[in-house]
């Protein structure tokens, strides 16, 4: 049995030449593993036209725009540029410098991943980095520093960062970061116009354990749906565990052991 | 294109790698174009010589970092338990590597071990095949098996 990995090299051609030769005669020999190769390139075609590179391409154009420096269009026709790497190169270093030295000026402690960019414009990077900054946080609580929730909106090619009261409407992609400045739990949640409660981030109704000092972005994204009025995002958080009780919200807000930071959207468009 | 041509004959390969480790569709669609994003922002200080094996590993990393933040943050994933034991385990070397920004911007990034553990104990590479598609001699490969081993009791190095 040919495994998956070996089998992709074979239809990519990435094989040594002697491994070529004898999976070939494998596929002109044996009917049913020239069935799985044949299944395989059938799938191929339809991946592509599921997902052609001009979506890719849409998201590369985009791409300058996510070290804030209006370089949008340099790198619109994918790579091969090497003007346009070098300025995106160059730019990220620049914001990378800068973000440093701010995060070194302004916290101390937070960690800055590479793609993220210190003001992490376009949070989908972040999506993918926020898991690669280094760990080891200690406990000691980041002077200066407060619990942060941010909202991000999904744009066509970018994000767009929400402030409390914004506008929304069903169907927007939303993204959720948040900071804390300790060692601590902390929960996410989010309740709309129906009074209807969606939990983000928790273990059950239980608030998880989270590090300090960089800011994590929810690996998914959340679609608003056809709830009036309003959604409000909660970051609960507090050095002691704590859980909710959906059914009795208002024990939370009590609880003088837990901090809330919240960012509403207000809901237009809808019912 | 350079990135074109790649796409067009990498993506699916990519796109069942991710596929397989995240069990969703529309997960799956969006890390290949991380994938590629990836690929086109360090091109120019990538070794292209070998893209079957740098798109593999660098959708392997990602599907982790992926299973393993989603994990931590409570959300259900659909995965076996070797694949999340491998996601979740503390990665020194990885940790290490992230410190040093810069040098993962611009240079080869060595694989992490979590990677290596996937193409070993997932993917059934020997260690001859492991230690060929990320550059590091047999016994490299086998002391970053160990060092992932000590944390992850109920694997074995083959």
């Amino acid at each position: 049995m040919i495994p998956d990995w070996k089998l992709e090299r074979y239809l990519t051609g990435d094989l040594p030449d002697g491994e070529m030769r004898e999976i070939r005669e494998m596929e002109a020999t044996d009917e049913i593993f020239a069935g799985r190769v044949k299944m395989m390139r059938e799938d191929n075609r339809a991946i592509l036209k599921k997902m052609p590179f001009e979506r890719l391409s849409e998201r590369l154009d985009a791409m300058p725009t996510r070290f804030g420096n209006g370089l949008k269009g340099a790198g619109s026709n994918g790579a091969g540029n090497g003007v346009s790497f070098t300025l995106v190169k160059f730019a990220t270093a620049a914001a990378l410098v800068l973000a440093v030295v701010t995060v070194a000026l302004f916290s101390q402690r937070e960690v800055v991943s590479p793609a993220t960019d210190g003001g992490a414009q376009v949070m989908d990077v972040a999506m993918v980095d926020a898991s690669e900054s280094p760990d080891g946080a200690g406990d000691t609580r980041i002077k200066g520093l407060e619990a942060r929730i941010e909202v991000w909106k999904k744009t066509a090619d970018s994000a767009v960062q929400m402030s409390n009261l914004d506008e929304a409407r069903e169907g927007d992609e939303i993204q959720l970061r948040y900071l804390v400045p300790e060692k601590c739990f902390g929960m996410l949640f989010s309740m709309d116009g129906n009074g209807t409660v969606t939990m983000h981030m928790a273990d059950d109704n239980k608030a998880i354990a989270l590090e300090p000092g960089k800011m994590t972005t929810l690996p998914f994204a959340y679609k608003l749906d056809n709830a009036p009025k309003f959604e409000t995002f909660y970051l609960f958080t507090s050095t002691k565990g704590f859980s909710i009780n959906v059914d009795d919200i208002d024990a939370l807000f009590k609880n003088k052991d837990v901090r809330q930071e919240h960012v509403t959207l207000r809901k237009v468009g809808g019912k | 294109m350079v990135l074109e041509g790649l796409y067009g004959k990498y993506a699916p390969m990519v796109y069942r790698r991710c596929y397989s480790m995240l069990k969703d569709d529309a997960e799956a669609q969006d890390m290949v174009q991380e994938v590629f994003l990836r690929i086109y922002e360090r091109m120019d200080s990538l070794d292209l010589s070998q893209p079957s094996s740098l798109l593999w590993n660098t959708a392997t990393r990602l599907c982790l970092n992926r299973i393993r933040d989603k994990h931590r943050h409570g959300v259900d994933v659909d995965s076996s338990e070797l694949l999340l034991t491998i996601a979740c385990a503390d990665d020194e070397q990885e940790s290490y590597e992230a410190k040093n920004i810069l040098a993962k911007l611009f240079s080869r990034e060595p694989e992490s071990s979590r990677t290596i553990a996937m193409l070993h104990y997932v993917d059934g590479m020997t260690l001859e095949e492991t230690a060929r598609e990320v550059n590091l001699s047999v016994s490299g490969v086998r002391k970053r098996l160990r060092g992932l081993q000590a944390k992850l009791k109920n694997l074995e190095v083959k």
